[in-house]
């Protein structure tokens, strides 16, 4: 909201309850763009769509995978998105022209690519059952750099037998999630055998690397100043460190050290883990619950559990924090739907007429002296013009928004004809209320639903008959 | 109807005999519409058609609001708008409820109470389009960010969505068949043939508050009366005379809120420039003149509103408090339009040594219609007249809309005029004989000499009424 008249810093900083619940098909996995005015969903028939938060619509829909999505990422200036399925294959897109801009094939199913903070012609891929990639597409034809998944061993002249121990056991590391730090210059790197490897981009040599879960490590995440990171592993307990500045002129890979800093673990039902999230600030840590509905929040200065936010009766899969609200949007497992926990505001009435105040209590009001005079009408007029000298400013812009710096930011397209391109969805009208929803039975072959969880909404649409339009 | 075919812009073509250079209003202007303030601030303004002493008095009551911003230019004078016709548009059967100028400044849309919109060229005066749909008059407009979408509000209670390429409805969600497209066929065919804009069978196309196919968004209960998109172009907010504030997601064309915060009709709608904040009519003042019209500043910190005493008060929405007041035009009972219009030192044609973003001068002034005809403008700090465009039009003037260099006014009479800022001191600098090449597309204007600018605007109703040959041109309707 306007941030001249919104008194959002007296509300939370984390989501309270479920605002918005949206759908297109089944949504596997989601992540906002930058700026957070958009969110990408990647759905299981392999179609990435992308929804414009403002108006909570599609805005667009861009078909080029087969299979399950598996990962998204956004370019800085929000014009580009990579999205990796288990279809061996990674797209960037153009949502300028909503073309894919480049294809990359692998040999094998993609865990998940992540584009370079800076540079969207560079990405990094973790594969499944196979080495990690590197790859570069300036040029027309890209390159790929193939990433040890294990630290290279200082013995390289040891006997055969020893040699061959090595090569056996290395091959059972495999990377399953890679990000790239804030400055791009690094890549973290988490394995099936819970280690962490820190891979220098340019040379693509791991320079440190370290144990630090007992399980598979399933997902990476850093803040948006690359200085923690967060850790979600197969041994139920979620990890958050202090990532030294890598990018320092005179660092020495081996003084590397990357403390620990909070485990965050349900010990009473020994939960485990489906996706977890930093939130905006990075103050919050979010995760998702392995056969539980709720979404667990911790805080990370004292490491406390602060709230569990109950949703649909639903498992929860991949789980994402607004760029910079207290927004928590969330992929429904069974359903597919995006589930979406924000703050709502309370509203202020006496907003609308603002000479009036409210008041806790009655209140005896004593007039002043003047204040019910009658004076003549052109007395109060002049008088009025004449307090009109201040001076004002109509054009100078206010950078209070923090996020100004992006001026001339890309600005996607509106699109009308999303219904059109689409032969699968079907679209019901229920009269003037917000609420659309297919009929039970054929949710599955993926509509589009924007309801809206307010008092009365619900009442209202049903009441206007369900009647399908088509 | 046949002029609906026909309709063309008249570009002032020939030379014409009249030198509009000058507004020469500073003779009667006084008396009548000057600041209650009284003369002594009313007439500097109008002193600059004598080209030996206009710069320095004209700078004089500015001094004290120049030091204010723009330090590094206090010694430059000030720009100062100075509008002068350029091209006639008509095509119009009926009165013009709302003119506006596309965001990239290539186009003119028009509204008018025939029920049509019209697109024309900002530039060459083109008629472009002609928009059919509405059952009823058509009462506001707006354009997309991107100047290729427009929408337009009608009394027949719909929004419309339109592709400014073709011309044709821009909605197509979630249906397969066309009915509406060929609705729209049908209708111009027989516009084509000559008929009266027949009644066809269009009212199935839009669907109520849900998605439509080509059709209109529906879900006002009385006539729809202003329009705003948002920055983003992503949502519309329409205001009716049914009380609501609807928005709507445009690319789906759905109904995504509704704000029933007003108990009055709504008759202004803005975006504000981040498009956190939809700007309404609940502004209370003591005397509560009702607010016709609403426009935020370009720096969306005030809000401009149109008051039905005569007056338009800038309001600082924060504190909610009257900052300015804008008084000299005539507006007591029709929802007439203005904005905010800047002017820089490039549409001042002035060629800076340091072309950087500080060294552009930017001046902000507030344009408005007038009851009477004219076309005002306001300094945004002094609040004085600085330019007024006598009888632009025929009865009321309805709406004015600027864009840089470019502004471009609607009135009662169906006609639209664009007017064209020309720098005073190019213009003066080509009275000495110094320069004589104009920037060309309104050089026909500035070559002949007569520095009458009434008689210019008879000259300019003449050509009107030999253009508008046909019967039913000038049919003067009450808007509303």
């Amino acid at each position: 909201m306007n941030l001249l008249l919104s008194d959002d810093y007296l509300l939370q900083d984390y989501p309270e309850n479920i605002t918005n619940t949206i759908r297109s098909g089944h949504s596997t996995c989601v992540r906002f763009n930058r700026r957070g005015d958009f969110l990408a969903s990647g759905r299981v028939d392999g179609t990435v769509v992308i929804w414009d938060l403002e108006t909570m619509g599609v805005a667009r829909k861009l078909r080029g995978h087969s299979k399950n999505i598996t990962s998204l990422s956004w370019s800085r200036c929000g014009r580009y998105l990579l999205s990796a399925c288990q279809g061996w294959k990674a797209i960037l897109w153009d949502l300028q022209n909503g073309k894919r801009h480049r294809e990359v094939r692998f040999r094998a199913p993609v865990y998940g690519a992540e584009l370079h903070p800076w540079n969207h012609y560079q990405f990094a891929a973790a594969l499944f059952e196979d080495q990690p990639m590197l790859v570069d597409i300036t040029d027309s034809a890209d390159v790929r750099y193939v990433l040890p998944p294990v630290q290279k061993r200082p013995n390289t002249e040891g006997d055969a037998a020893l040699k061959e121990k090595h090569a056996k056991e290395d091959a059972k590391h495999m990377t399953t999630a890679i990000v790239y730090t804030a400055a791009g210059d690094h890549l973290l790197a988490g394995t099936t055998k819970g280690r962490l490897n820190i891979i220098d981009a340019k040379t693509r040599e791991i320079i440190y690397s370290e144990k630090i879960a007992s399980g598979i490590i399933t997902t990476l995440r850093l803040t948006e100043s690359g200085k923690d990171l967060l850790v979600n592993a197969q041994d139920r307990i979620i990890r958050t460190f202090h990532v030294p500045n890598l990018s320092a002129a005179d660092l020495d890979p081996d003084t590397i050290q990357i403390p620990l800093e909070h485990k965050f673990q349900d010990v009473v039902n020994r939960l485990s883990w489906n996706h977890v999230a930093f939130s905006a600030t990075g103050e919050y840590v979010a995760a998702s619950t392995y056969n539980n509905h709720e979404l667990y929040i911790w805080e990370r200065g004292h490491g406390s559990l602060v709230r569990m936010l109950e949703g649909p009766k639903e498992e929860q899969g991949v789980i994402e924090w607004h760029p910079h609200r207290a927004l928590l949007a969330a992929c429904g497992l069974e359903t597919g739907r995006i589930n979406i926990w924000s703050v709502t505001s309370p509203q202020r009435w006496s907003a609308l007429a603002p000479d009036f105040a409210e008041v806790e209590e009655n209140v005896e009001y004593i007039e002043k002296e003047d204040e019910f005079d009658i004076h003549p009408q052109e007395e109060i007029q002049k008088r009025r013009l004449d307090q009109e000298d201040e001076d004002v400013d109509v054009l100078t812009v206010e950078n209070g928004g923090g996020l100004s710096e992006e001026v001339a930011a890309f600005r996607m397209p509106i699109l009308f004809n999303l219904g059109e391109s689409d032969s699968e969805e079907e679209f019901v009208n229920v009269g003037l209320g917000t609420l659309r929803r297919k009929s039970p039975g054929d949710q599955d072959e993926g509509e589009m639903t924007g309801e809206e969880k307010g008092p009365g909404k619900k009442a209202g649409g049903t009441g206007r008959g369900r009647g399908k339009k088509k | 109807m046949s002029e609906l075919g026909s309709s063309a812009a008249t570009p002032i073509a020939e030379p014409p005999s009249k030198r509009r250079r000058v507004h020469d209003d500073s003779l009667d202007s006084t008396p009548r519409y000057g600041s209650p303030d009284g003369a002594a601030q009313s007439s500097p303004p109008n002193t600059d058609h004598l080209p030996g002493q206009g710069l320095s008095i004209r700078r004089a009551p500015r001094t004290t609001h120049d030091k204010t911003h723009h330090h590094r230019h206090r010694d430059e004078p000030p720009i100062r708008p100075n509008y002068q016709p350029h091209l006639l548009l008509q095509g119009h059967t009926r009165a013009i409820s709302q003119v506006r100028i596309s965001p990239d400044g290539r186009w003119i849309a028009s509204a008018s109470a025939d029920g049509t919109a019209k697109i024309w060229d900002a530039s060459t005066g083109a008629h472009l389009e002609t928009l059919v749909g509405h059952m009823a008059g058509v009462s506001c407009l707006a354009w997309a960010p991107d100047s290729n979408t427009l929408a337009t509000g009608s009394d027949d209670k719909a929004i419309r969505l339109w592709d400014r390429v073709t011309g044709s409805p821009a909605h197509a969600v979630g249906r397969r068949d066309n009915t509406g497209e060929a609705a729209g066929v049908a209708m111009k065919a027989l516009i084509g043939k000559g008929g009266r804009r027949a009644r066809v069978g269009v009212s199935g196309e839009g669907v109520r508050g849900g998605r439509t196919g080509r059709g209109a968004l529906l879900g006002h209960h009385n006539y729809v009366y202003s329009l705003a998109f948002s920055p983003k172009g992503n949502i519309l907010v329409s205001g009716s005379y049914d009380e609501a504030v609807f928005l709507w997601d445009v690319r789906a064309g759905r109904l995504m809120r509704s704000l029933p915060a007003h108990s009055d009709p709504v008759s202004g709608v803005d975006f504000c420039r981040d498009g956190t904040l939809v700007c309404l009519r609940t502004l209370v003042h003591e005397d509560n003149p009702a607010v016709t019209n609403v426009c935020f500043s370009p720096n969306g910190r005030f809000v401009l509103a149109f008051n039905l005493d005569n007056s338009i008060r800038l309001w600082d929405y924060v504190s909610g408090s009257v900052k300015k007041t804008y008084q000299g035009h005539t507006n007591k009972g029709f929802s007439i339009g203005g904005c905010f219009g800047v002017l820089s030192d490039t549409d001042d044609g002035i060629e800076k040594e340091d072309a950087d973003q500080e060294g552009t001068r930017r001046q902000a002034f507030i344009a408005s219609a007038s009851e009477d005809g004219d076309i005002v403008m306001w300094d945004v700090e002094s609040k004085q007249v600085i330019q007024r465009i006598k009888r632009a039009h025929e009865g009321v003037c309805f709406s004015v809309d600027v864009h840089g260099g470019t502004m471009v006014s609607a009135g009662q009479d169906g006609l639209i005029k664009v007017f064209r800022h020309r720098p005073r001191n190019l213009s003066l600098k080509q009275e000495n004989g110094e320069s004589d090449g104009l920037n060309g597309a309104n050089g026909h204007l500035g070559k002949s000499d007569t520095p009458d600018a009434v008689a210019a605007d008879e000259e300019l109703q003449r050509q009107v009424e030999a253009d508008a040959g046909s019967p039913g041109q000038h049919v003067k309707e009450e808007h509303l």
